[in-house]
């Protein structure tokens, strides 16, 4: 589903984000991207969105490389890819309803098709409730269901999510895992890039390490530290 | 395709009526500036319509004294019908100039006029409009001639007195074009600062960027519309009643091309104005 080589990124005031980070993540893998800031995450995430180009190396999703993606069809990619954030990113002055056809109406999904989505959506992250609120109005927690039902109801094949239980409260933070896991369970991709030690710990996935922008880890069932005695791919 | 329709045509809606303040702003400055524009066109096609008309029928008006005696008078008619580069002459008698100056000059004017007072006079039409001058010259200076006289100085004069005018109308038509343009750039500006989380959120779900432009740029496009709608009032209004003589009053046909120029004119300043703020503030 996605595979990294030899990935080389720099920025242009002189830093480096990514130095030749080679990986493959299947389809339907739940992976962990862990590492301190500035470790190069948040770029491994953009330059799947393709929001940065590498400098070397190749990416490819779904067998396409997506650095010889033309201009105008990068919209197209991203529609594949759902994206959660830690600051959740809802529309304030929309409702939870049309924050999340919002995400359907602008890529001239027809009213039928919002209609139907979208209210059962709701009913998987469990705000049925609450669609007529305004974001303002919801926990941390319910809008951050809110955003994955927004990054989700598109059905992409893969599911970024930056830091999503960032500012959340630990049993908040359950719920959007238990969600998170769900909609990995439908055979989406999932990578999720997290300083919850805890929760990495608890839930023994595949944990990608960067530090400087190198690749120091990949473990199939792993911890957060590399202090913990683990099984090494 | 209808989705979208009504997603635009909402959003840009929405937008103008945010910014209402500096879209008003945007539009009466397009719609001034236009105006001058047409009305600068419109000074012209009169100008150069009224010369035209007079050029075909120049005429030399040779004006004996009043008291010319008739043999002057029959000496300057001879000449004239000698005159080889003098088509046509007729001969206006004093009582016929006194008819005549009833119509044109007012009545507290001509009321103390007699008959007598009125000189008489030679109306010519020389075979070639510059050949006017020629008639002048020979017959300013003949004995019972008041005066003579050629409207082609006086068409000159008004003439260029009329390009001056243009010159200014257009000029300050441009600053002011201008400065449209920049108010509609900032107004899509704030219009696009105002939606910069939608536009991110857009962004992020895979709007193509033209779905995301569009209503962009038809909000500078209605901008320039409504402008140029209102100018195309005002130079129709200026068209229908501004008195002018007859030989400046244009057909409609000018007139529709005149109007024609300044609706393509704002449509294009609001579709420019737009499509700089894109450029430069919507990251897509």
């Amino acid at each position: 589903m996605i595979r990294f080589e030899n990935v080389s990124k720099t920025y242009k005031n002189g830093t480096p984000a990514l130095k030749d980070v080679s990986l493959d993540i299947e389809k339907g893998e739940f992976v962990f991207l862990v590492g301190a800031s500035g470790s190069g995450k948040t770029t491994f995430l953009r330059l799947l969105l393709r929001e940065e180009l590498p400098d070397r190396g190749r990416i490819l999703e779904a067998g396409r490389d997506i650095s010889e993606l033309s201009k105008w069809r990068v919209p197209y990619l991203r529609r594949n890819i759902g994206c959660v954030f830690q600051d959740f990113r809802l529309l304030p002055n929309k409702s939870v309803f049309e924050n999340v056809a919002f995400a359907l109406e602008v890529i001239g999904r027809p009213r039928s098709t919002i209609e139907s989505q979208v209210p059962q959506i709701l009913e998987l992250v469990g705000l049925s409730e609450k669609a007529k609120n305004l974001p303002g109005e919801l926990s941390g927690g319910e809008q951050q269901r809110v955003a994955v039902a927004r990054a989700f109801v598109n059905r992409p094949l893969i599911l970024l999510a930056d830091e999503p239980t960032g500012n959340l409260d630990p049993t908040n933070s359950e719920s959007i895992m238990a969600l998170l896991e769900r909609i990995n369970r439908t055979g989406t991709t999932v990578v999720m890039a997290t300083h919850d030690k805890a929760l990495v710990d608890r839930m023994r996935r595949r944990v990608i390490e960067l530090d400087h922008g190198e690749m120091v880890r990949d473990q199939v069932r792993g911890v957060y530290g590399i202090d913990e005695p683990a099984e090494i791919r | 395709m209808r989705v979208y329709l009504r997603y635009a045509v909402r959003e840009t809606l929405a937008n103008l009526w945010r910014n209402r303040m500096m879209t008003i702003a945007a539009v009466l400055t397009v719609a001034v500036s236009l105006s001058l524009v047409g009305a600068a066109l419109l000074l012209k096609q009169s100008a150069a319509q009224a010369s035209a008309q007079w050029q075909q029928g120049t005429r030399v008006t040779v004006w004996m004294q009043p008291t010319a005696s008739a043999s002057e008078v029959a000496n300057v008619k001879s000449q004239l019908a000698s005159l080889p580069i003098v088509k046509d002459c007729v001969f206006y008698s004093q009582a016929q100039d006194y008819k005549e100056a009833q119509h044109i000059l007012p009545q507290s004017e001509w009321s103390v006029l007699t008959v007598a007072d009125v000189p008489s006079s030679f109306r010519c039409v020389p075979t070639v409009p510059s050949n006017a001058f020629v008639v002048v010259s020979t017959f300013k200076n003949q004995p019972g001639v008041y005066n003579v006289t050629a409207p082609e100085q006086q068409i000159r004069q008004m003439n260029s007195a009329i390009r001056i005018l243009q010159i200014v109308f257009l000029a300050l038509a441009g600053v002011l074009l201008l400065s449209a343009t920049v108010l509609i750039l900032n107004t899509i500006r704030m219009a696009i600062f105002a939606r910069r989380r939608e536009v991110s959120v857009m962004k992020l779900v895979g709007a193509t960027n033209w779905f995301i432009r569009i209503p962009y740029i038809t909000e500078g496009f209605i901008q320039g519309l409504l402008g140029s709608l209102v100018a195309v009032a005002a130079v129709t209004a200026l068209h229908t009643w501004y008195p002018l003589h007859n030989e400046f009053q244009l057909n409609a046909t000018a007139l529709l091309g005149t109007n024609l120029v300044v609706l393509v004119v704002g449509v294009v300043i609001g579709s420019v104005g737009s499509a700089l703020a894109i450029r430069r503030f919507l990251d897509v």
